[in-house]
C-alpha cells in the first residue's frame, strides 16, 4: 500500500512537471485555437543558448533563470509573425470573406488552421536544429538546481525541489485562471478567441490581444523549461520534442485550451504512468501515455474532448 | 450626423461598394434597403472599421473615420449589431455585456447599465450565467443588441436584426428599434424586411450592386415599384 | 555528383513521395494524419518478414505490406474518423507511437538458410537481403520504385476528374455540406485513409529492401510530421505536390550539400516563409486550374 502511494506520489509530482510545460501550449490554443509546434523548440533553443552562457560565460542560476524566459518570448514573437499573426488565428469570421468556419462542424479544416501548423512545424524543424549547432555535444550541462535531501512523513518521500515545481504549476494556473476569467484583460482574450470580428466590433484590439498571449505562452515555456532542466543539471537535445509531447498530452488529456485542464491532465498523466512503469516497464510506461491521451480522445463524447472540454464552446480557463 | 461620400471597398478584385453616398441623421431611424449582395454588409463593415475602403469618406459628427480602428470608432460613438449576431459564444450573457462596454472604464456604471440590459430585455436577465452560444436565435439578437448599447452609442448600426427569426421575435426587435428610437439614440438599420422597416424608419436608401440608387421618405418607398427592386433587384415589367 | 549517389538519391525521392502522398491522401479529405509514419513501418516489417523468413519474392511481398497497411489503417480508422479534425490528428500520432512501441516488442527469429533472421524487437531487423541474393542492381530497383511511383500517381490522375476523386475533393472542402449533398462522408474518408495505409506500407516495404535493416526507432513521429509538411508545401491541387515537397527538401537542399548542417535552419525557414505568402503551397488548386485553362487554351489556339 505504502509502495502504491509512493508511486502516486512521484507520479503526481512528475505529472505536475508535465503540466508546467503544457501550460503554454494549452493557453495558445485556447486564445488563438492554434496548435504550435515550435512550442517545444522556442523553448529549447531559449534553453541552450541559456546552457551556453552557463557553459562558456559563467552566467549564474537566476540569470539563466531570465535569459531562458525572456528569450523563449523573444523567439515566440518571430514565431508570432512568421506564422500566427500574418495568417491570422481561429475563431470563426464573418462569412463575407466566404470562409467563415460556420459549416465546418465536425471535421473539415480551415485552411489557415493548416498552414499555421505546416508553418510552425517548419519553425520547429528551424529553432531545434540552431539550438543543437549552438551546443553539439549529446549531454550539455545546465544550472543544477535539484536538492541533495529527501523529506520523508509517514513512510512517504518527496524532494522538496520537485514539490516546488509542482507548487509552480499550480500558482500559475490558478493565476493565469483568475488573469482570464475576472479581468478585463483576460476577457478581451476570451472574447477575440472565438469570435475575432465581434471582438474588433466591441473595441478589442484582436492582433495585439493575441500576440500578447502567444508571447506570454512561449515565456511560460521558457519558465517549464528552466524549471525541468535546472532539476536535472543537465539538457539534451530531446528537450523540443518531449516537451511538445509531454505537454501536448497533458492539455489533450485535460481539454486543449483549457488552463486548469493541463493541470489535471498532467497530474492524470503523471499518476498512469508511474503506474505503468512499475507493472510493466519502461516500455509499457510510453505506450500507456499513447493508450490513455488514445482513449480519452475516443471516448470523450462528440465535440467535447478531454476531462474538463466543454466542445466547441470551450474557454481558455 | 453620419455622412459618407464616394465610399469604396473592394475584396481583392470584386469591388463591393463602387461609391456610396448617403446621410444619417441624428435622432432618426435611417433605413438601407436592397437585395442580397448589393453591398449592404460590407457597407456596415466598413463604417464599423473591419474593413478599410479604398476610397471615400465616412464623417460621424465632422470627424472623419476612414483609417481608424475598430477600437476608435467604437470610443468615439459607434456601436454595430453585426449580420448574424456574432454573439461571444464562449461567454456567459454577462460576459458579453461586460464585453460590449469594453472600451468604458466606469466600472460602477458599466454594472449598472447591465441591470438596465436585464430591465430591456428580461429574457437575457433568465439566462445571465448561460453560454451565449446556447442561446436561441432571439435571443442572441437580443444579446447582441444589448451589448452594443453597452458601449453608449450615439449612433447604433444594425445590420439585418430580423433575419431568421420567428415572426413573434421580429415584432419585439423592431418594437426594441422604436422604443430606442423614442430615446432619441439614432439608428442606422439594415433590412431586408421592407414592410416592418416602413413602420419605424423616416428616411430610406436603397442599394444596389455597390451603389445607392434611391433615397426618400417612407411615403416615397410605399411606391410599388421601389420596394419590388429592394426585394428582387429588377424592375417590374412595364 | 556520382552516379551511384544520384541513383541512390533518386530512390529515397521516390519512396518519400509515396509517404508523402499517402499524407496528401487523407488531406485531400479533410484530415490530418501524423501517423502515416506507422504504416510505412507496418508495410516494412510485414514485406520484409515475406521475403526474409517465407521466402516470398519481392512483389507478392510488397502486396503483403501494402494489404496490411490497408487493413490496419482502415481498422482504426472506424474509432478515429469520426473525431474532430486536431482530435483526429493528434489520436493518428497516438496510434502511431502505440505501434511503434508494439514493434519493440516483436521478436520472430527463424533459422533460414544458415542465418538467423528476422525481427528483434528494439535492436532491429537486419538481413532483408531480397535484393541482394537476387541480384537486383541499384537502378533496377529505382526502376522498380519509380514504376510504384508511376502507377500511384496515374490511378490518382486518372480518379481525379471522374465521380469519385470529386466526391473525395468535395469532402475534404467541406465534410458538412458534402453530406447535406448525399455524400457517404465516412465511406469515402475510410476508403482514402485506407488508400493511404497502403501507399505508406509499399513505400516502406521498399524501404526495408533498400536499406536491409529497419528498427522501430526509425519510424518516429517526425517521419509522419515530415510527410505532411511536404505535402501541404508541395500544395494540394494535385499528387504532385507533394513530390515537389520532396523534391524540394531532399533533392534540393540534401544533394546540393550546401548547408550541411544547416539545412533545417534553412529549409524550415524558406518553408515558413513561403507559406505566409503561399498558405496553400506550390501546387494549390487555384494555380492547377490557372495551368490547366492555359494549357487547353493552347491546345485550341494551335
Amino acid at each position: 500500500m505504502l509502495e502504491f502511494l509512493q508511486r502516486t506520489l512521484d507520479g503526481w509530482l512528475e505529472g505536475s512537471a508535465y503540466a508546467l510545460v503544457g501550460l503554454g501550449l494549452t493557453l495558445t490554443f485556447g486564445t488563438l485555437r492554434r496548435l504550435n509546434l515550435a512550442y517545444g523548440a522556442t523553448a529549447m533553443l531559449a534553453a541552450y543558448v541559456g546552457a551556453w552562457l552557463y557553459a562558456r560565460q559563467g552566467l549564474p542560476a537566476w540569470g539563466v533563470a531570465l535569459v531562458v524566459v525572456g528569450l523563449a518570448a523573444l523567439i515566440g514573437l518571430y514565431v508570432e509573425r512568421l506564422c500566427f499573426g500574418a495568417i491570422g488565428s481561429g475563431g470563426s469570421t464573418q462569412g463575407h470573406e466566404g470562409r467563415g468556419s460556420a459549416t465546418r462542424v465536425g471535421g473539415g479544416f480551415d485552411g489557415t488552421e493548416v498552414v499555421a501548423l505546416a508553418s510552425s512545424f517548419a519553425l520547429w524543424m528551424q529553432l531545434e536544429q540552431l539550438a543543437v549547432n549552438l551546443l553539439p555535444r549529446h549531454l550539455n550541462a545546465f544550472p543544477d538546481l535539484a536538492a541533495r535531501t529527501e523529506w520523508g512523513f509517514f513512510g512517504l518521500y518527496l524532494r522538496p525541489d520537485r514539490l516546488a515545481v509542482a507548487a509552480l504549476a499550480l500558482l500559475i494556473t490558478l493565476a493565469l485562471t483568475r488573469w482570464l476569467m475576472h479581468t478585463r484583460g483576460g476577457l478581451a482574450w476570451r472574447a477575440a478567441a472565438t469570435q475575432r470580428t465581434a471582438a474588433g466590433l466591441v473595441g478589442i484590439r484582436v492582433g495585439q490581444v493575441q500576440a500578447t498571449a502567444f508571447l506570454v505562452a512561449c515565456a511560460l515555456s521558457g519558465v517549464a523549461a528552466f524549471a525541468v532542466l535546472s532539476l536535472e543539471g543537465q539538457i539534451t537535445p530531446m528537450l523540443g520534442m518531449w516537451m511538445l509531447t509531454k505537454g501536448l498530452v497533458a492539455a489533450m488529456l485535460g481539454g486543449l485550451g483549457s488552463v486548469r485542464g493541463v493541470l489535471l491532465g498532467g497530474w492524470l498523466l503523471g499518476i498512469v504512468e508511474a503506474h505503468a512503469q512499475a507493472a510493466f516497464g519502461a516500455v509499457g510506461r510510453e505506450f500507456a501515455t499513447y493508450a490513455l491521451l488514445f482513449l480519452v480522445l475516443v471516448a470523450s463524447p462528440a465535440g467535447r474532448s478531454g476531462l474538463l472540454g466543454r466542445g466547441g464552446l470551450r474557454h481558455a480557463a | 450626423m453620419l455622412q459618407i461620400e464616394g465610399l469604396a471597398t473592394a475584396y481583392g478584385k470584386i469591388e463591393a461598394l463602387k461609391g456610396v453616398d448617403l446621410s444619417v441623421q441624428g435622432g432618426q431611424v435611417t433605413c438601407l434597403l436592397g437585395p442580397n449582395g448589393a453591398g449592404k454588409t460590407t457597407l456596415m463593415m466598413t463604417v464599423a472599421g473591419i474593413l478599410k475602403p479604398k476610397a471615400g469618406s465616412i464623417r460621424f459628427e465632422g470627424e472623419e473615420l476612414v483609417g481608424k480602428s475598430s477600437a476608435d470608432i467604437v470610443a468615439r460613438g459607434l456601436a454595430l449589431v453585426p449580420e448574424n449576431r456574432l454573439v461571444f459564444p464562449a461567454l456567459t450573457v454577462r460576459e458579453n455585456l461586460q464585453a460590449g462596454a469594453f472600451r468604458r472604464r466606469d466600472r460602477n456604471a458599466i454594472r449598472d447599465d447591465i441591470d438596465r440590459m436585464f430591465v430591456r430585455f428580461p429574457r437575457l436577465k433568465e439566462r445571465v450565467d448561460q453560454m451565449a452560444g446556447t442561446l436561441s436565435g432571439g435571443e442572441q439578437q437580443m444579446l447582441a443588441v444589448a451589448r452594443a448599447l453597452m458601449s453608449r452609442p450615439r449612433l447604433l448600426l444594425m445590420d439585418e436584426p430580423s433575419v431568421g427569426l420567428a415572426p413573434l421575435v421580429v415584432a419585439e426587435i423592431f418594437q426594441i428599434i422604436r422604443q430606442l428610437h423614442s430615446e432619441g439614440v439614432s439608428i442606422f438599420l439594415v433590412e431586408q424586411n421592407a414592410h416592418m422597416a416602413l413602420k419605424v424608419a423616416q428616411q430610406f436608401y436603397l442599394m444596389e450592386q455597390g451603389r445607392v440608387t434611391f433615397s426618400g421618405t417612407p411615403g416615397e418607398m410605399s411606391s410599388d415599384d421601389v420596394i419590388q427592386r429592394a426585394y428582387l433587384g429588377q424592375r417590374r415589367a412595364a | 555528383m556520382p552516379l551511384e549517389q544520384a541513383v541512390g538519391l533518386a530512390t529515397d525521392i521516390a519512396i518519400l513521395s509515396l509517404l508523402a502522398l499517402s499524407a496528401y491522401l487523407v488531406l485531400l479529405v479533410g484530415r490530418i494524419s501524423f501517423g502515416q509514419q506507422a504504416y510505412f513501418a507496418l508495410g516494412a516489417y510485414a514485406s520484409g518478414m515475406a521475403s526474409t523468413l517465407a521466402g516470398w519474392a519481392l512483389a507478392p511481398s510488397l502486396l503483403l505490406g501494402a494489404a496490411v497497411g490497408a487493413v490496419a489503417s482502415g481498422l482504426l480508422a472506424w474509432p478515429t474518423l469520426r473525431l474532430s479534425g486536431l482530435n483526429y490528428a493528434v489520436a493518428t500520432l497516438a496510434l502511431a507511437e502505440m505501434m511503434r512501441i508494439a514493434l519493440m516488442r516483436l521478436h520472430f527469429i527463424r533459422e533460414v538458410d544458415g542465418y538467423t533472421v528476422g525481427p528483434q524487437g528494439a535492436e532491429g531487423f537486419r538481413d532483408i537481403r531480397w535484393l541482394l541474393e537476387n541480384d537486383v542492381s541499384p537502378g533496377a530497383f529505382l526502376l522498380l520504385c519509380l514504376a510504384v511511383l508511376a502507377a500511384a500517381l496515374l490511378v490518382l490522375a486518372w480518379l481525379r476528374p471522374r465521380r469519385l476523386g470529386l466526391a473525395l475533393r468535395q469532402v475534404g472542402h467541406d465534410e458538412v455540406l458534402a453530406a447535406s449533398q448525399g455524400l457517404p462522408v465516412l465511406r469515402l474518408q475510410l476508403l482514402a485513409v485506407a488508400a493511404a495505409g497502403a501507399l505508406a506500407a509499399l513505400g516502406g516495404g521498399l524501404y526495408a529492401h533498400r536499406a536491409t535493416y529497419i528498427e522501430p526507432a526509425l519510424f518516429d513521429p517526425m517521419l509522419g510530421v515530415h510527410a505532411v509538411g511536404y505535402a501541404l508545401i508541395g500544395g494540394l491541387g494535385t499528387a504532385l505536390g507533394p513530390l515537389l515537397g520532396v523534391m524540394f527538401d531532399i533533392g534540393l537542399l540534401e544533394a546540393t550539400k550546401v548547408f550541411a548542417g544547416w539545412r533545417m535552419v534553412v529549409f524550415g525557414g524558406l518553408v515558413a516563409l513561403f507559406l505566409r505568402f503561399r498558405p496553400r503551397g506550390l501546387l494549390d488548386e487555384a494555380t492547377v486550374h490557372r495551368i490547366g485553362a492555359a494549357w487547353r487554351h493552347f491546345r485550341r489556339t494551335s
